[in-house]
This record gives structure tokens, C-alpha cells and sequence, in this order.
């Protein structure tokens, strides 16, 4: 009788605590070409990862936020059996950050909001913010969320500046905590699989617990 | 101060509603102040027994004992008590023979194939309960306290006692069989204690423990002073059921952590293919690491010899404490099926402590069980009871380390594995705290509020740490991985859910607006009272079992008897109950309308909701899940903008008989009765599961199952033409209405029952109006039960007595 109605309960079926991780995504007109390529192939090899590891499976929930001139959903979060790969994303126009991370924060709070009305158990959420550039709309409103969050522990954030022309200074004022970090060349599968190990790290701990980074893994993806 | 004891005309219990049951002791009486009873009891009761057709039962199985007793040899009996005994087993037998002849006694009940008379009684009284009030005559305080704890459950007069001389019924009261138990218990313990023990000694305090306690707590007695005080770990606890190592020897109780733990110096670590060293208790060898089976937070697992793994632990954690716990455990001889304890100690090529040897465990880790589609994945045909069974093996195990004075300290599912037969593993002894050596590690989910601040290396745990774990993993196994503390309106703080204690799920007449969503609720409302009780007062703070959580002990009792209730369907009248995953609430009455759901072919989704007005059932007509989703819209699948896409609609069903039958042939059944034959799916399923396979059944089941319900509902809903109304002879009855009467063991009525407004088909007369209000709407309470509305008096005091039965298996 399993086999009915399968989608329906999604949420409240699994009782495994979730870890929701939003990606909050450049896609200005600069990141065309093959950091945008590279950046959609990273985030399928994301999906694959988190897929295959038996507890992030059940805990991780997922949603693309992208900003170029504005701010938009790509898709909202859903358990990573009913995601599908991406295909593309498109690269274009200028480089909205403050909208993209006020979106993105909006979708996290709608997202808990939904956990605790169902009644799921869930870790803070997790903010992945990537730029190539630097914000061309005010960022200031976002800035003070983030770091709002971060300080009370509710959130955990990763600013990733990718090649040169990242404005890290800005990237940092997102990250009270530690400094942000530069991806080394397009290593996007290198930051992503080691995105995918920190999440499953996550679920095998319990909300509550505080998890160690693995700092070690680092290594493989940033410029230090 | 209420009266120790009753007494009770027997006449009473010769009436037609009630039964007399007399045990082998009764007959075997030494007591010279009750002598001439028996007689007594018989001579007044005659002509009641004979009037009421009502004999006194003495069942096959006293029978048994007492000719057993008869034919020993008196002769060759050194005692004289032992002569007396043979003797009056003898008249005894003699007397019954007579007795039985003239009506006056019933000597043919019995099931001779239990080999215990207890639990022969016990299955009486719990199959005939609800039929009669009954009395068990006998001397046996351990089966008096379990009939009384069975009256208590199922809230029916069922009563224990002896015969005065008289042949009055004296009946005990509950406290003073308490005190008399309690007594029993320490006599029977004291004897263990010296080493006079015998095996039914033994057993008797086996049993006695958690009755006692379960006794006490069901009936709201006072404990006993002293038994209260001595809760830590202690020794004196039985030992679990099977082949267990008798010689082995409890490690201390202290309450004094060792001193911190330090790294150990070693030169290298063995890995795959590497020769190691291994020493147990008696014998020393080396032998090759194999491969590597699994990794850990503390060290790498590899195959050993034979049936055996070997754990080398991480660099950080070869360290004093672990080599000295290994070695104690490897020493003490403890072995047990299912724990994997260390058998040797392993040492690298230069002859430092690196790991240790255990039993390897078979099966897969408990979190399968924790997630109910994995579950019906991985275990299609497990139900309710199976999931019991894994809360049965898990508390033997966990009772056998407690009796050694082990705590498990960290237990989680990652630390349990069960094999297909449900037999559960316990690994990573090398956490335990056992002798002052703390378990270093534990996980928040199972840390109970006392612990949740301190380090789990620095402090050790209390039993009722301890017992706070057990209580969330039993939970969590029998609801399928939903945390005790779950409930809407949480920020996600698991440590703030713990200390908060607000235990959200419905109990009793609490407010119930918490629970989480989806068909957890559901499940908890069908678990078995008795547990349910449990659970309830362990996790809400304002529990009694609060701050004295329930022993491993005490969880075996309910958990047995949740088996035990679970494989009897005159009290688990509901199969929803014994399913991994109900989705309704649990059917009020034996009498509820349970039915498939004809639209997605769910077994037994549907109850009938009691209707205030009407005095009847209201039947759905299709499934919680069924109505539910048309509103709530099915979560969008597979887009890369997924939350724009349409819901989907449900798959169309239109199709005749005549695909049904041709489908019913290709899967091999005859086709001219198909639908006739069908007329079960479960029946189907015999037929063409033999025939065809069942993977076959299953996708004719997903297929066409919905379509064969739904045509079957068209004919149950069809009057049937051959009954017809006493009054009016015309068809009134339904097909369906026909069968929900035989199924409810209930008379079919002979004609038309009053429509809306009371009023009758014409040419239909009843002889009276009827006495009933005139709406028929339906209530609109989700729950299943049935409120009635008593306008007389008489009717009153039995709802009254109804309720409380209906509470306590139902609630
Ligand atoms: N007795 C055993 N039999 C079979 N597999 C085992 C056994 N003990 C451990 N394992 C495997 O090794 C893994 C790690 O073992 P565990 O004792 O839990 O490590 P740690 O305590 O270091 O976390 C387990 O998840 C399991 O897969
Ligand atoms: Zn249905």
C-alpha cells in the first residue's frame, strides 16, 4: 500500500531532522560562460552527493535562490528525491546581492515556519552565498540579517567569492565569524562535494549538537 | 481504612452473566480453618448450578494435576504432608468425577498443550471477560495479582479468593494482596540471595518484580518504604529469558568515576591484511586483520575469524580507560546472543592494547526502522507486532547488561542492529560505564534533561540517564522514529524539547493541539494502553514516572502484554492496530464498520465515526487519506522549479467488469465468478499468490485493486432482493448493512428502520413510534467515539461501565 500517494506526506512521513541549505546563487551577466557552466555542474554533483550519503538523503532539503538584475527563485526546497537536476541557469545582467540574500532569508523563515507547524524537527539552516562580482543594490538590510542569525546561532553561512573580481570585503561583512573564502580556480566540484560531507556531517549529528567544520577539507577547494 | 477482605455468597457467582473457576490448590488445602468449604460451597450452590445450567468450571488442566498428585506412591514418600496431599488429591479427583455427573461441575475446558495452569487461567478470564464476570478460586498469590491486573486493564469484575469454611466466596482486597505479593516476592529473594534458590524460586521472582510494580502503579498502591530506596542498577535482577551465561558475575555498583582517561603510547596502528595479537580470558593466538567493515566515531571495524569482527580503535582513542573497561569485560566471561561484548583483547606487532575482538552482528542498523518508508520498503510484510518483538529483544538485552550493573550510556540506532528474525544486536561495549569508567560519548536525542548540561566523559550516568534512553529508543521502535518530544510550534532546539518535557501526544482527555502533523497522531492513538500509560508518564513532566522512569523490567511487562494483546482479536479488535503505520484513529467498539477504502484500495483505512444523533455509524466513503489529499493538493514532483506545478490528478478509474474479469484470468482466476471471488482482496491474494507469485498480486493489487473495491462497494451499497421487510415485504436491506450485521455478530433486523424524521416507507407501519430524535446529521468529530447521550438512568450506569473499558483499550 506504500506505493500510493507518495508525494503527500513527504514532509511530515520522515521524521528525521532536516538541515534546510539555501544556495544563493550569482547568475549576473559576468558569470557567463564556463563559471556558470561549471557552477550548474557543481550543483548536480551537490544533488548526487547528497543523494547517495544515506543520512543526508534524509535530512538535507535544498532550494536555489539566483541573483542577477533581480532576485529569484529557482526552485524552493524540497527533500532531494523530488529534486531534478538542474539544467541550466542563465547568466545576465547586473549583480542584485542584497535582494538575492533578503529572497533567500525569506525562503529559510518560510521554511522553518513550515517545520514547526508541522511539527519536523530541523538544524538551523544553512546559507551558501557565491559571487563573482560585488552587489550593485544595497546590501546593508541583508547584512545586518545575516549576521543577526549568525550571532544567535541560527544560521550558518558561507560567502564564496569565486575568481578575481570577487569583492571579498563585501563577502565578509556577511561572515562575522570567519573570513570568507575564494574558490581556487573553478573548483566548483571540489567546494560542492565538500558542501555535500558537511551537510552529511550534520545529519549524523543531532539538532543541538555542535558540529565542527571540517577545516581540513578546506584545502581542496579554497585560496588561502 | 477499607476491609482486607469480602465475602461473597456463592450463589452470586452461579448467575447465568457469571462464572466460578476453582484451582488445583483449593482442593489441596491444608489450612484445617477452611476445611469442609469445598462441601459447603457445593451444597448451597446446587440448585443455582443446576437452575442456571451454570456449572463450576475446574478445567482439564487441574484435572491433570490433581491425578498426577493421586498416582505418586505414598508409600515411598518420606513426609507425612506429602501422604496427606496424595490423599486428598485423590478424593478430590473422586469427588469431581461425581459432580461432574450430576451438572454440578465442568471438567472439559482447558487447553492441555500450555504447560503452565497460570497462564491457562489468564487466557480464560482474558477471552471470556467480555461475556462474563468471573472468579477464580485459588491460593496462588501470583496468578490472583494477574487476573486483578487484568480486571484493572479491561476494567471488567473478575475476581480471585478462597473458600471460608462456610463455603463463602472470600475475596481480598487489592492492597492487602499487594502487601501479601510484596512478601511472597521477598521470601522468594532471600531464598535466591542465600543460595537456597530453586529454578521456581528463581522464577517466581522473575515474574513478581514487574507485576508488583505494574500491580502497584495500575491500582495506585503505596510502595513499601524500603523498595522504593534501592533503585541504582542493582544485582539482584533476573536474568533475561535465554541461554544466558549463568557464572558470570555483576560488576560493582560505584557511584566513583576513575580518574580521566589518557591517550596510550602505541607504534602503529594495524589495518587490513595486518597480523595481530589476540588474548581472551583463557587462551592467546594471532590471526590477520580482514576487511574493513564499517567506521566509526572511535575506530575502524574489520572482519576477524570466523564469526567474529575486531575493532582497532582511532589513534585519540586507544586510551587507558578503553584497554581497562576491554579487559574487564573480556575477563567477566559475560556472553549473551545479541551483545556483542569484547572476547579478546587485540595488540598490534609490538604487543600494545590497539582493539579488541567481539561476536560480529548480523542485520542492518536500527535507523531502517526509523524511517517508515524504508521500513515498508526494506520489511513489506512486518507489522505492528514484529516492531513489538524488536522492543522485546532490545529490553532482554539491555536487562541482562543492567542485571551485570552495565550502562549503556550512549544508546542510539547506530549503536543497535537487527537481523530479519528481530533479533537485536547491541554493539560499541567499549562505551559502556561499567565500574566507575564513564561512557565518554552520547547523542542529545537519548541525553535525559539531568544529563543534557554535563560532559558525557566527566560525569557519570544515572540509572535514570540511563533509563531516559530506553524510554526514547522503545518510542521510537514502535513509533517508527518519531521523537517523544515532537510537537508543532518548535524552533528546532531538540536540547530546549528535552527539558521542557511537554509531551504533546493525545492522552486521555489532555489538550491534544500540539502534535505533530501527518499520521503520527494515528499511530500512537492505536498503541496499547498500558504502554501508552507508560510512555505518558515517563516523558510529561507532570508524570509520575517523571523523575522514576520504568526499568527495563517494567518495559518488558507492558511490552509483552502489547504482544500478548496484539495477537488477540477479541481485545485488538481493530487490524489497523497491528499495521506499521496507521492512518485513522483506532476503531472505538468491537462493533465499529471497518472497511477497505474504495478508492485507493488501503486496507481497513476506514472506520465508522460514531453519530450522536443518529445512534449508528457514519461510513465514509473513502479514506482519510483519499478525502484528505483531493483538498490539501499532492506536493509537485521532480521540477526544477518544483511548487509551479498543477497537482496531479488522481488516476482516472473507469473501466467495467469486463477488464476485471479478463486481468483475473491472464493472473490465473477463473473468470466467470471473478468478482465473486474476489470479493476479499485478501482472498484474492490467497488465491493468486499460489498460483501466480505475489509480485504479480501486488501490481494487480496497485493496478486494479481500487477498481475491484469500488465495484464490490457498488453491490454492498445494492438492496438485496431475497430479505424482505417483516412489515411491508419489500427489499430494505442493503448487501453491505447484511454484512456489517454478521460481521458484528449481530442479529440482521427484519424490517425498515425509521428514515429521516422518523418516518417509514408507506405501506410500512411500525407498531410504535419510535423513541429516537429526528435528525440524522452527522457529527462532525474526527475521532471515532462513541458519545452517547443517556437520558435514563439505567442507561447511565452502563455507559458509565462501558467508558471506562472503552478508555483504557481505546484511548
Ligand atoms: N560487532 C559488530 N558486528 C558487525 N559490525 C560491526 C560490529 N561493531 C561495529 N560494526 C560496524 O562498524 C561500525 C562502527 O562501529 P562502532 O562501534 O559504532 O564505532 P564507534 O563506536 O567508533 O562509532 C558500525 O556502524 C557497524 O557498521
Ligand atoms: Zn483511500
Amino acid at each position: 500500500m506504500a506505493a500510493f500517494n507518495i508525494g503527500a506526506d513527504d514532509l511530515v512521513d520522515n521524521p528525521t531532522p532536516r538541515v534546510p541549505v539555501s544556495l544563493c546563487l550569482d547568475t549576473s551577466g559576468s558569470m557567463g560562460g564556463s563559471p556558470i557552466e561549471e557552477l550548474v555542474r557543481g550543483v548536480n554533483l551537490f544533488y548526487d552527493a547528497i543523494d547517495e550519503d544515506d543520512d543526508a538523503h534524509d535530512s538535507a532539503e535544498i532550494n536555489i535562490v539566483e541573483f542577477n538584475s533581480s532576485a529569484g527563485l529557482v526552485h524552493d526546497f524540497a527533500s532531494i528525491e523530488r529534486l531534478e537536476r538542474i539544467s541550466s541557469l542563465t547568466a545576465s545582467g547586473a549583480t542584485a546581492m542584497g535582494a538575492g540574500v533578503n529572497l533567500a532569508l525569506d525562503t529559510l523563515d518560510r521554511r522553518k515556519a513550515t517545520y514547526s507547524g508541522s511539527g519536523v524537527l530541523y538544524y538551523q539552516p544553512w546559507l551558501v552565498l557565491m559571487t563573482d562580482g560585488g552587489p550593485t543594490d544595497n546590501i546593508d538590510l541583508a547584512v545586518r540579517r545575516v549576521v543577526d542569525l549568525v550571532e544567535a546561532k541560527k544560521l550558518t553561512v558561507f560567502p564564496i567569492g569565486i575568481g578575481s573580481g570577487a569583492d571579498m570585503n563585501t563577502l565578509a561583512r556577511f561572515s562575522p565569524n570567519r573570513p570568507p573564502l575564494r574558490l581556487d580556480g573553478l573548483k566548483f566540484k571540489e567546494f560542492f562535494e565538500w558542501l555535500s560531507k558537511s551537510v552529511a556531517r550534520v545529519s549524523r549529528s543531532t539538532p543541538g549538537d555542535t558540529v565542527k567544520l571540517d577545516l581540513e577539507g578546506l584545502a581542496g577547494w579554497a585560496e588561502l | 481504612m477499607s476491609l482486607d477482605v469480602q465475602l461473597l455468597d456463592p450463589v452470586e457467582f452461579l448467575q447465568p452473566n457469571r462464572r466460578l473457576l476453582i484451582d488445583t490448590n483449593i482442593f489441596m488445602d491444608p489450612d484445617a480453618r477452611r476445611a469442609g468449604g469445598l462441601k459447603r460451597l457445593f451444597e448451597r450452590g446446587q440448585d443455582a448450578i443446576l437452575e442456571n445450567s451454570n456449572p463450576i468450571v475446574v478445567p482439564t488442566k487441574v484435572i491433570g494435576e490433581l491425578t498426577k498428585q493421586s498416582r505418586r506412591d505414598p508409600s515411598r514418600e518420606a513426609e507425612e504432608r506429602t501422604k496427606v496431599a496424595i490423599k486428598k488429591a485423590g478424593i478430590a479427583l473422586s469427588f469431581l468425577e461425581d459432580a461432574s455427573k450430576v451438572g454440578l461441575v465442568r471438567k472439559d475446558l482447558g487447553d492441555d498443550s500450555n504447560p503452565y495452569a497460570d497462564d491457562l487461567f489468564l487466557r480464560i478470564f482474558e477471552r471470556f471477560a467480555p461475556a462474563y464476570e468471573m472468579c477464580l478460586l485459588t491460593r496462588d498469590i501470583t496468578i490472583k495479582l494477574r487476573i486483578r491486573l487484568l480486571a484493572h486493564r479491561l476494567d471488567k469484575r473478575l475476581l480471585t479468593g478462597v473458600v471460608t469454611k462456610d463455603g463463602d466466596l472470600e475475596i481480598e482486597s487489592d492492597q492487602s494482596l499487594f502487601d501479601r505479593g510484596l512478601r511472597k516476592y521477598a521470601l522468594r529473594t532471600s531464598n535466591v540471595a542465600e543460595g537456597n534458590g530453586n529454578f521456581k524460586d528463581r522464577s517466581e521472582v522473575a515474574s513478581l518484580e514487574p507485576l508488583l510494580e505494574q500491580f502497584r502503579q495500575a491500582l495506585d498502591l503505596k510502595a513499601p518504604e524500603a523498595k522504593a530506596g534501592d533503585r541504582p542498577a542493582k544485582p539482584s535482577a533476573p536474568r533475561g529469558s535465554s541461554g544466558r551465561a549463568p557464572t558470570a558475575q555483576p560488576f560493582s555498583s560505584t557511584s566513583k568515576i576513575k580518574p580521566r582517561d589518557a591517550v596510550l603510547a602505541f607504534a602503529s596502528l594495524p589495518t587490513e591484511g595486518d597480523r595481530v595479537s589476540w588474548e581472551s580470558a583463557s587462551k592467546s593466538g594471532t590471526f590477520l586483520l580482514g576487511s574493513l567493515l564499517g567506521e566509526g566515531g572511535e575506530g575502524s571495524v574489520y572482519q576477524g575469524d570466523r564469526n567474529t569482527v575486531v575493532k582497532i580503535f582511532d589513534k585519540e582513542h586507544v586510551t587507558r580507560h578503553r584497554k581497562e573497561k576491554v579487559e574487564l569485560l573480556v575477563r567477566s566471561g559475560i556472553q549473551a546472543k545479541g551483545l556483542c561484548i569484547p572476547s579478546a583483547m587485540v595488540c598490534n606487532a609490538a604487543g600494545e592494547f590497539v582493539g579488541y575482538v567481539m561476536p560480529k552482528a548480523t542485520g542492518r542498523e536500527a535507523r531502517t526502522i526509523f524511517n517508515i518508508r524504508k521500513l515498508e520498503k526494506d520489511f513489506p510484510t512486518w507489522n505492528k507486532s514484529d516492531l513489538v518483538d524488536i522492543c522485546i529483544s532490545f529490553l532482554e538485552q539491555v536487562q541482562h547488561l543492567h542485571s551485570m550493573n552495565i550502562i549503556l550510556g550512549d544508546i542510539n540506532p547506530k549503536n543497535l542492529m537487527i537481523d530479519d528474525r528481530k533479533n537485536v544486536f547491541i554493539i560499541d561495549a567499549d562505551s559502556w560505564q561499567l565500574e566507575g569508567y564513564p561512557c565518554p560519548v552520547g547523542t542529545p536525542m537519548y541525553t535525559s534533561p539531568a544529563m543534557l548540561g554535563k560532559t558525557y566523559a566527566d560525569d557519570l550516568r544515572s540509572m535514570e540517564d540511563e533509563l531516559f534512553a530506553v524510554g526514547t529508543m522503545l518510542f521510537q521502535i514502535v513509533m517508527t522514529g518519531q521523537f517523544p518530544y515532537m510537537r508543532t510550534g518548535t524552533d528546532g532546539d531538540m536540547v530546549q524539547l528535552i527539558k521542557e518535557g511537554n509531551f504533546a501526544f493525545q492522552y486521555e482527555n489532555r489538550n491534544n493541539k500540539d502534535q505533530p502533523d501527518g499520521d503520527w497522531k494515528f499511530i500512537w492513538s492505536h498503541i496499547h494502553k498500558p504502554v501508552k500509560d507508560l510512555f505518558w508518564h515517563t516523558f510529561h513532566k507532570e508524570g509520575k514516572r517523571y523523575r522514576k522512569r520504568p526499568t527495563a523490567v517494567e518495559w518488558l511487562g507492558v511490552f509483552k502484554a502489547y504482544k500478548a494483546y496484539l495477537g488477540n482479536e477479541q481485545f485488538s479488535f481493530d487490524p489497523m492496530s497491528n499495521s506499521v503505520r496507521p492512518i485513522r484513529p483506532k476503531a472505538f467498539k468491537p462493533d465499529t464498520p471497518i472497511r477497505d477504502c474504495p478508492t485507493c484500495g488501503r486496507k481497513h483505512a476506514i472506520a465508522g465515526i460514531w453519530n450522536d444523533e443518529s445512534q449508528d455509524y457514519f461510513v465514509p466513503s473513502a479514506c482519510n487519506k483519499c478525502r484528505g489529499s483531493s483538498v490539501r493538493g499532492a506536493i509537485p514532483a521532480r521540477s526544477a522549479r518544483a511548487g509551479l506545478d498543477p497537482p496531479q490528478p488522481a488516476t482516472a478509474t473507469s473501466t467495467g467488469k469486463t477488464r476485471v474479469s479478463a486481468l483475473a484470468k491472464q493472473y490465473g482466476i477463473a473468470s466467470k465468478d471473478a468478482l465473486e471471488k474476489l470479493s476479499a482482496l485478501g482472498e484474492f491474494a490467497k488465491t493468486a499468490s499460489s498460483s501466480v507469485g505475489p509480485d504479480a498480486v501486488r501490481r494487480f493489487e496497485t493496478a486494479y485493486g481500487a477498481e475491484l473495491r469500488s465495484a464490490l462497494r457498488q453491490r454492498t451499497k445494492a438492496l438485496d432482493p431475497s430479505r424482505r421487510c417483516a412489515r411491508c415485504r419489500n427489499p430494505f436491506i442493503t448487501y453491505g448493512n447484511v454484512e456489517w450485521h454478521q460481521r458484528a455478530g449481530k442479529p440482521v433486523p427484519t424490517t425498515h428502520k425509521p428514515g429521516p424524521g422518523g418516518t417509514y416507507p408507506p405501506g410500512c407501519f411500525p407498531p410504535s413510534p419510535s423513541p429516537r430524535g429526528s435528525t440524522t446529521t452527522t457529527s462532525t468529530t474526527s475521532d471515532n467515539k462513541p458519545k452517547k447521550k443517556a437520558t435514563k438512568q439505567q442507561q447511565t450506569t452502563t455507559t458509565k461501565k462501558k467508558k471506562g473499558f472503552w478508555s483504557w483499550l481505546f484511548d
